[in-house]
């Protein structure tokens, strides 16, 4: 059932598109994202994660949808004009200047004259384009076209950004550079939905991710709920592991191969470690580590992409109907 | 505000083109042409060189006429409705596949624009480098005209127009193959061809309309000799010598073979009235590009103002001599088929044009608006 809470900026329910040729992109997407989150859309090459953004962007038509934008239906085009997108390898006309892309596709976006020159002006400056505002977007190297592109999805102050591989193309400075962009917008109150292939950069900003798996969310939630089933405690030890760890269910030993021994312990709370590390201490073992660890995004990833009955990682591209998967897991 | 943006954004865009500074330079180099040419009672008067001429000069036609005329013929007629409009087309074609190029048209749809309204909006800024163009011509050659001809028309401004409304019917075939086939070179090329077939059927329809017209002639002339044939016959019958009889005898064979003439000559007429009929209703579908330049010809020159028929003073009859052998009179036929296509209405003109462009319109602005990109 469609919610209309007014916490959800993007609030998706039974989302499909199907393809002339029987494409089946999408096959009843749920996702809800809240306000001031960074959201990270997750996915492998054909999972549909573009023709959802671009659904909400009326770029494409779904088939099928139920929800809301910023609480207005999707596809309501004045609502577009509190939301900020960067497409996948958008192109700016080549004739344009940095300067003079950013205000046209703000006045586009129905933001006033006065405004768009000096929203134009700062926003260069922020993506560090300020020295290059007034040459053509043709002499732009893909970095800077994307750094102009940030700026352009924010030039009309949105409420809700959506950015299709945003640091595509971008070096290491300036991905941390819109990394910081992006922090900043949602101390702001602003929502980011943030599509990307860059695992460990969403890993670093998003507040909740979704795994857009075949046309279907498989997982949705924050890192800490999809992952807390992986958290664990590793304790390395000098030499083998003791008897007792090995007899104990709750611990699984691995033997390292530089004479140490490794105990497994799930679960996240430091508490149940204590009496373990107690006994260790008691029989004068060297401790030489002991860490918290929990699945990174890539290992979740990999989890959510892999055929959990084949154990084969399943291959890219929509299904048409006759190959359609079963319902998805939801955190 | 996005209506300008839009419209703004255009102008740089052709602005950058180099086509569109080639295109208007060129326009300037034939309305400097204009102004060095000039006409006197000898003949044309290049710069500072007279060439007489007997058939153009003053005496048959006025100065204003002539300068006219050369903007009509010359200016409207071969250099924008033909040479720049094709680079136009070159210019233009790549409107609308760039604009749904991958990348370039999320951009735009994601802003809170309708996407008719988009699409109308893009369509108006395509017909803005034809407007330009024509626009700076129309001034130039006004101010010349007035200058060196003495001919203050202002009607030289209807060329705006409609000039941009005949590239607008090209325009609309341009923007829906761009659409459909999103390649340049297919819409540029497909649009030639499609506007080479108009011109096809338009050059069919007028030369069947001129063998029509050719044909009445005949039918005329024909109907004259044997109504005087029967006059003659009349005064002989009375006469009863011999001589007139031998005379009244051979007249009498001679009328009978006008007669059999005349009715073949008129189920010759018929068939062709039924091919010009196919021909026009072909021709009523399509895009009246030619007769919409002309009707600048038609606003601007009145018949009167043209050069009178030559010196021909041949009765219609004795356009038929005795044996039988039809002269056409070749320039009443000219006047006679300006006259035919003058008589069709503006309205018809115009109108069944932009019904043409109104239903291409329309599917273009279909496949735009249910488009997935």
């Amino acid at each position: 059932m469609a919610t209309t809470n007014g916490e959800y900026v993007i609030d998706l329910h039974h989302v499909e598109k199907v393809y002339r040729g029987k494409v089946h992109a999408l096959r009843g997407v749920e996702m809800q994202v809240h306000r001031g989150e960074i959201f990270g859309l997750l996915g492998p090459n054909g999972a549909g994660k573009s023709t959802l953004v671009k659904i909400m962007m009326t770029v494409v038509r779904p088939t099928r949808i139920s929800g809301t934008l910023l609480g207005r239906p999707v596809g309501h085009k004045p609502t577009l004009r509190r939301v900020g997108y960067l497409p996948e390898d958008h192109r700016f006309p080549r004739y344009l200047t940095g300067r003079q892309a950013l205000e046209f596709y703000a006045a586009l976006a129905k933001v006033d004259r006065r405004t768009r020159k000096r929203r134009a002006a700062e926003l260069l400056t922020t993506v560090g384009m300020s020295d290059w505002a007034d040459k053509k977007v043709s002499t732009y190297s893909k970095g800077m076209m994307q750094r102009v592109g940030l700026a352009q999805a924010l030039v009309n102050d949105p409420q809700l950004v959506l950015l299709d591989e945003p640091t595509d193309g971008v070096d290491p400075v300036g991905r941390r550079e819109i990394r910081d962009v992006l922090v900043e917008l949602r101390r702001r109150g602003t929502t980011i939905f943030l599509n990307s292939h860059l695992l460990s950069e969403l890993e670093m900003v998003c507040d909740r991710v979704a795994i857009l798996v075949q046309g279907k969310v498989v997982m949705q939630g924050t890192i800490d709920d999809l992952t807390a089933q992986s958290r664990r405690y590793e304790i390395t030890i000098q030499g083998a592991a003791p008897d007792w760890a090995q007899g104990d269910p709750s611990i699984r030993v691995e033997v390292l191969s530089d004479g140490q021994s490794k105990l497994i312990v799930q679960g996240s709370e430091p508490g149940p470690m204590q009496p373990i590390l107690d006994r260790l201490r008691g029989e004068r073992r060297i401790i030489c580590a002991m860490e918290p660890v929990r699945e990174t995004l890539e290992d979740l990833f990999m989890r959510a992409v892999t055929d959990p009955e084949t154990g084969q990682v399943l291959q890219p591209g929509a299904r048409t109907n006759a190959g359609a998967r079963g319902p998805g897991k939801e955190a | 505000m996005q209506t300008v943006a839009i419209f703004l954004d255009a102008y740089r865009e052709l602005n950058a083109r180099k086509l569109f500074w080639i295109t208007m330079i060129l326009s300037g180099v034939v309305v400097v042409s204009f102004a060095l040419i000039g006409i006197n009672e000898q003949g044309l008067r290049l710069i500072m060189w007279d060439v007489p001429v007997p058939f153009l000069n003053t005496t048959v036609m006025s100065e204003e006429t002539f300068y006219k005329t050369l903007f009509v013929e010359f200016g409207i007629g071969f250099w924008l409705a033909w040479l720049a409009t094709i680079l136009a087309l070159v210019s233009t074609a790549s409107i609308f596949p760039e604009f749904i190029s991958s990348g370039s048209i999320d951009l735009v749809l994601s802003k809170p624009i309708g996407r008719l309204r988009l699409f109308l909006t893009k369509y108006a800024t395509g017909l803005l480098f034809v407007a330009l163009q024509v626009a700076i011509f129309s001034v130039a050659s006004f101010l010349v005209l007035g200058l060196k001809g003495g001919a203050w028309e202002p009607g030289v401004l209807l060329a705006v127009p409609l000039v941009v409304v005949f590239f607008s019917y090209l325009f609309s075939i341009c923007a829906l193959l761009g659409l459909a086939t999103r390649s340049t070179i297919a819409a540029l090329l497909l649009t030639l061809l499609i506007w080479f077939l108009i011109f096809s059927v338009h050059a069919t329809e007028s030369g069947i309309l001129a063998f029509k017209l050719l044909t009445e002639q005949k039918v005329t002339a024909l109907e004259s000799r044997i109504s005087s044939y029967e006059g003659t016959l009349q005064g002989l019958d009375k006469d009863a010598n011999d001589q007139s009889q031998r005379r009244a005898a051979s007249i009498r064979h001679r009328l009978e073979d006008r007669r059999s003439e005349v009715t073949n000559t008129k189920a010759t007429l018929r068939k062709i009235e039924i091919a010009h009929r196919v021909a026009l209703g072909v021709k009523t579908i399509l895009p009246k590009t030619t007769e919409t330049i002309a009707l600048l010809e038609r606003w601007l020159i009145d018949l009167a103002e043209l050069p009178a028929p030559g010196n021909n003073n041949d009765s219609t009859f004795e356009r038929l001599a005795e044996s039988g052998a039809f002269t056409p009179d070749p320039e009443q036929l000219q006047l006679d088929a300006v006259e035919a296509i003058r008589g069709r209405s503006v309205g018809w003109v115009l109108g069944t044009s932009l019904a043409f462009e109104a239903v291409l319109l329309a599917l273009a602005c279909g496949l735009f608006c249910r488009r997935d990109y």
